[in-house]
């Protein structure tokens, strides 16, 4: 059952953030997490701040060269975007096959960035775009790359008073390629297995940026950067990629669960890792 | 798409004017628009919540069970433990129904007294104010435990020095078949080919979790409103309560899904008991968490199979042994083992023939019925076997399947003659037909296509001489009533009655009114189980309706002054065959028929063929009334990176006798599609000694939504069934074959097989890994 909890209503940003200010609150978004959470007793809080009358945080802005996206756009907005396809490929893909329609018009992605799962399916793509993260507080903001937003299964950087208010990238070039693939049991409405994704872009022939981020095969998902420094500034050629996905899996620290076996986790983070990397290479080349 | 086999054995198409015609069911408008009431949307004054307390070890002692405190609590108004109970402590948990006899009696506690032998076993029940309240008096139960060594594999069970679950060696039933010779049977054979199948716990799923309302009204009788296939539980209520079976009343309304689960009986006794205490109203509404532990999932079956063939694919022999973990209680498990028995050989014919089947104890969840009731899980093992064994004599697994079809005619592995049309073949043909080409293989992407075959009983084991009973009544409008305690779990076998009533008096289906789903009010017709329920219940009302029809043809010839056999009735009139000219509406018929005082009602009971039961030496004799034989075929992908599957075509083809509603029969087989799909893919119950790890559905993984392939649905008529116009059962043979067809075309992609279900993407990936291996050695 539901326990009993006490509930804000925050109407505008700062009262939002005034309300975190007291250090007992905890943010309360499409609750598709917290709520499940709550009711198996995995979450123990008893105190919520729902966002999700706080229109300033749901929005998709797309400017010159950045598309920025509120904490409280839903899953469903992302989908409905028609830009999205082209400044963000691989967090269509994502969006597309994540949990089912329900839980994609409730889920934000703010919550799927905080709640710091290791199988949270944006933050693949979302690392791979190079994406920034804004967090506000009721004493101001701060900006910082997502790939140091993780510290460990389920911890974040953020402080008790801040909220993550924004996500921001610099949309892929147009010859790049940007992709996303999630195994799990079953096609649909399933907890990721391994989530992969992969930004290539090419030119000149060679290999000008690449980005590789790896899902539920650590404590928190995570960017391979020796892969990718073996990979940037050349042609991919067969052994390369190779060698890359092997270095990716490599980094992978994953556990066995009722899903999967560590095993097959690091089995498959390489064989995906390889193949997305081919694709990419393939289709930005 | 939809087929009448138009080939030279089918029987001729009847003149048919609603049976078979792709009509909606009656109760579609009522569920379309949100109208339908389920049992736990019922809302009485004065009305209590309940909740549960669940044991959450597998096997232990009780040492003690201290409720004070959740007694004291405002707004709790029944704790209730074992030691509230009636001494006895026991409720029925056998074959229950119409059935007369040739039952085994097995029984439960309703609550664990002085030890808990699974995790999930009933401990204490609460009714309070609120569901709040009671899960607050639950969480103040004080149970002390000591966890005692249990026993969680079947083959450990049946170890001398295992812990006993059940009676004295913890075996709930055994069976043996011998017929033929064996030995014989093998030396004749070019090739004998052993192998070892198992596969794993099912859960069965249903939409609409376990939910009753219990009250005691004031003539004193027990009223419960539950979620069952079977309305026959007042009696098992009534004499796990010591009460007359006269002052229990139970009632199902619509039923969100069964599936089997709700079979045995679930939460009924519990919510009596509760609402006799407090002497008020108690609901009771399953969490989806509690469901899981609240009935008893699919048996895993290890099935062992020798088998000898000659060359040219003729079986000569088969040695199978199989084993079922019962879980700690009986349940229906050895009637489930009976099942799996005779289904063993499949529908082939084989005539030396040995088996050995055995159902164990252990301190798991009690398995129960589940769709397929057995027979499921040993057509997946004998289905295997059959493709392995057509691999190894190289020949098409068709064409082997052909040589050793069962015929009209045949015995099948208890000896009983098969009567009704046996269309395998027909079946498997157009089956595999409809697949097409298999695509081609592309960079990390395999294909295979898969074809499975069966042999499936429709109606119960024929020693408990089942029963229906239906009413039908012309009423002085001209409109027909259909009174018959069916219970509707989801598949039409309420709107059906008013198809068949509908087409042997004229009316249309839609202007009848069936009452169904209460005992009391209506005649008993038995369970919604064993694919029974259409063939039991159709037949009777078939029988009622044509007795109204005899009767109102004798008067109605007098005033045409014709003989009753030149009357027809169709299109809400009756008319003379020969000159339709001459006809009269229903309307007037039954105002006329009624001044003559003309018998317009009847009560019929129609009675399942019986039998004696089975040599218990040889295993031969006569087990259930009849089969429903067909095939399914499916066409699969597999990434060879990943050891994914996606199935992408599913083909269902059966010989349904004849389909009363297309639409049902093609929800039946697009259901089973999915269902089967789950069983082979990812559906998995996970103990870990006994106790669940996977109790939620974001872990059980069902198909969903995005997981369904192209299927198609191929319907054959040889009206050669036991049941209403020829019908044969349909709800559990479609099922049967889908899980082996998947299973045999991922062995087809990948090029070798897995032996234990489910097929998940990790034991795929590692298969492939394995016979790379094996290749790169050779
Ligand atoms: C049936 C089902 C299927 C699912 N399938 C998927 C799937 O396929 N892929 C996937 O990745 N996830 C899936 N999920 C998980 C969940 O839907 C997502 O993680 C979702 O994005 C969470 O967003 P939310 O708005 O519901 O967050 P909430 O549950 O409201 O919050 C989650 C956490 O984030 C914190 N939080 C939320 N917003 C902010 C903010 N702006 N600033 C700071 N902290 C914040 C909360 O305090 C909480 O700790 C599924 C869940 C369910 C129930």
């Amino acid at each position: 059952m539901l326990p009993r909890f006490e509930l804000s209503q925050p109407q505008t940003l700062p009262e939002a953030l005034k309300a975190l200010a007291g250090g007992v609150g905890q943010p309360l978004a499409g609750g598709t997490n917290l709520f499940p959470d709550l009711r198996g007793g995995r979450e123990k809080g008893d105190t919520f701040i729902s966002l999700s009358q706080v229109g300033e945080l749901r929005y998709i802005e797309h400017t010159d060269n950045r598309v920025t996206l509120g904490s409280g756009a839903t899953i469903s907005d992302i989908l409905r975007d028609p830009q999205m396809k082209i400044a963000a490929p691989a967090l269509v893909a994502a969006s597309d096959i994540f949990a089912g329609a329900m839980v994609r018009n409730a889920a934000t992605i703010g919550g799927n960035v905080c709640c710091g799962s290791p199988s949270a399916d944006s933050v693949p793509p979302l690392l791979t775009l190079g994406a920034d993260v804004t967090l506000a507080s009721a004493s101001g903001e701060r900006t910082l790359p997502l790939d140091e937003f993780y510290l460990d299964y389920k911890k974040t950087v953020m402080k008790p008073d801040e909220l993550l208010a924004s996500i921001s990238w610099t949309p892929p070039t147009p010859g790049s390629a940007h992709l996303f693939y999630k195994l799990s049991r079953r096609k649909g409405d399933a907890i990721t297995i391994t989530g992969i994704s992969v930004l290539v872009e090419a030119e000149g022939g060679k290999c000008k940026t690449v980005r590789i981020a790896l899902g539920s095969v650590a404590p928190t998902i995570f960017r391979a950067h020796e892969a990718e420094g073996m990979l940037a500034g050349r042609v991919l050629t067969s052994e390369l990629i190779e060698e890359a996905a092997q270095s990716a899996a490599g980094q992978c620290k994953p556990i066995s669960d009722n899903r999967a076996s560590a095993e097959y986790r690091l089995l498959t983070a390489h064989s995906l890792t390889r193949r997305l990397l081919r694709q990419a290479w393939k289709q930005a080349s | 798409m939809n087929q009448v086999d138009t080939s030279p054995n089918a029987i001729p198409n009847v003149n048919l004017r609603q049976v078979g015609k792709n009509k909606p069911r009656n109760d579609s408008p009522t569920k379309v628009y949100g109208k339908a009431i389920y049992a736990g949307d019922l809302i009485m004054d004065d009305m209590l919540f309940a909740k549960v307390l669940h044991s959450d070890r597998a096997c232990a002692d009780i040492k003690s069970i201290d409720v004070s405190v959740a007694k004291t609590l405002p707004g709790v108004h029944s704790v209730l433990t074992a030691d509230d109970l009636p001494a006895t402590n026991a409720v029925m948990t056998d074959m229950p129904g119409q059935v007369g006899g040739g039952t085994k009696n097995t029984k439960q506690p309703i609550l664990a007294k002085e030890r808990v032998r699974f995790y999930g076993e009933p401990i204490a029940l609460v009714a309070a104010e609120s569901y709040e309240l009671a899960q607050r008096a639950l969480d103040l139960i004080v149970v002390d435990y000591e966890d005692t060594e249990g026993v969680y594999d079947a083959f450990d069970a049946q170890k001398p020095d295992a812990p006993i679950v059940y009676g004295n060696d913890n075996i709930v039933a055994a069976y043996k078949v011998r017929k033929g010779d064996i030995e014989k049977g093998f030396q004749e054979a070019d090739f004998v080919l052993e192998n070892t199948y198992s596969s794993q716990y099912q859960e069965q799923a249903f939409l609409e979790p376990e939910a009753a309302v219990a009250w005691v009204d004031e003539h004193d009788i027990l009223n419960i409103r539950s979620s069952t296939q079977v309305v026959e539980h007042f009696r098992a209520v009534a004499d796990a309560l010591g009460m007359p079976h006269n002052k229990v009343h139970l009632q199902a309304p619509y039923v969100g899904g069964g599936f089997g689960g709700k079979e045995v009986m679930t939460i009924e006794v519990w919510l009596a008991l509760l609402a006799m205490d407090a002497q008020r109203p108690v609901k009771l509404k399953q969490t989806r968490e509690n469901s899981f532990i609240s009935h008893g999932p699919r048996h895993p079956f290890t099935i062992t199979h020798k088998t000898g063939v000659t060359k040219d694919g003729k079986i000569t022999a088969a040695k199978i042994t199989l084993t079922s973990d019962a879980g700690a209680y009986a349940k229906l498990s050895p009637y489930i083992l009976l099942y799996a028995t005779v289904g063993a050989t499949g529908p082939y014919r084989v005539d030396n023939l040995w088996i050995d089947s055995t159902s164990a104890a252990t301190n798991n969840l009690p398995t129960c019925a589940y769709r397929g009731f057995g027979t499921m899980q040993a057509t997946t093992a004998c289905e295997a076997q059959m493709e392995e064994l057509s691999k190894l004599i190289g020949l098409d697994s068709l064409e082997f399947r052909r040589k050793n079809f069962i015929q009209t005619g045949d015995p099948n592995a208890t000896g009983q003659i098969i009567r009704s049309a046996v269309w395998s073949d027909q079946c498997a043909t157009k089956a595999r037909e409809a697949l097409g080409d298999k695509p081609k293989s592309t960079e990390h992407t395999v294909y295979g296509h898969g074809l499975a075959c069966y042999q499936q009983s429709y109606g119960r084991i024929r020693w408990m001489k089942d029963t229906s009973e239906s009413w039908v009544g012309l009423e002085m409008d001209g409109t027909l009533i259909v009174r018959c305690a069916v219970t509707d779990i989801g598949a039409g076998q309420m709107s059906a009655l008013a198809q068949i009533a509908g087409e042997v008096l004229g009316v249309p289906m839609e202007e009848i009114t069936v009452y169904f789903g209460d005992g009391h009010v209506n005649p008993l017709a038995g369970t919604s189980t064993a694919s029974r329920a259409l063939y039991m219940t159709g037949k009777a009302t078939e029988l009622a309706a044509k007795n109204v029809r005899n009767n109102l043809f004798e008067c109605m010839a007098e005033y045409f002054d014709v003989r009753p056999e030149e009357l027809d009735l169709g299109d809400s009139k009756v008319f003379v065959q020969d000159n339709p000219e001459r006809c009269m509406s229903v309307k007037d018929m039954a105002k006329h028929c009624a001044a003559q005082g003309v018998h317009r009602h009847s009560l019929e009971i129609y009675r399942a063929p019986p039998s004696e039961g089975l040599d218990p030496e040889t295993g031969q004799g006569e087990v259930f009334p009849d089969f429903t034989y067909g095939a399914h075929a499916a066409t699969v992908a597999v990434d060879t990176d990943t050891g994914e599957v996606t199935v992408i075509k599913s083909v269902g083809a059966h010989d349904v006798g004849q389909s009363i509603n297309r639409q049902a029969v093609e929800g039946q087989i697009e259901g089973s599609a999915l269902m089967g799909q789950g069983f082979a893919l990812s559906e998995e119950l996970i103990l870990e000694k006994g106790v669940l790890k996977n109790g939620s559905f974001s872990e059980y993984l069902i198909p969903t939504s995005e997981d369904v392939p192209e299927i198609e649905s191929i319907i054959l008529e040889s009206r050669s069934g036991l049941g209403p116009f020829g019908s044969k059962g349909i709800g559990e043979p479609v099922f049967s074959p889908v899980a082996a067809s998947i299973v045999n075309a991922v062995a087809d992609a990948i090029g070798t097989r897995i032996h234990h279900l489910p097929l998940t993407p990790e034991k795929v990936l590692t298969a492939i890994n394995e016979e790379k291996t094996k290749e790169a050695a050779e």
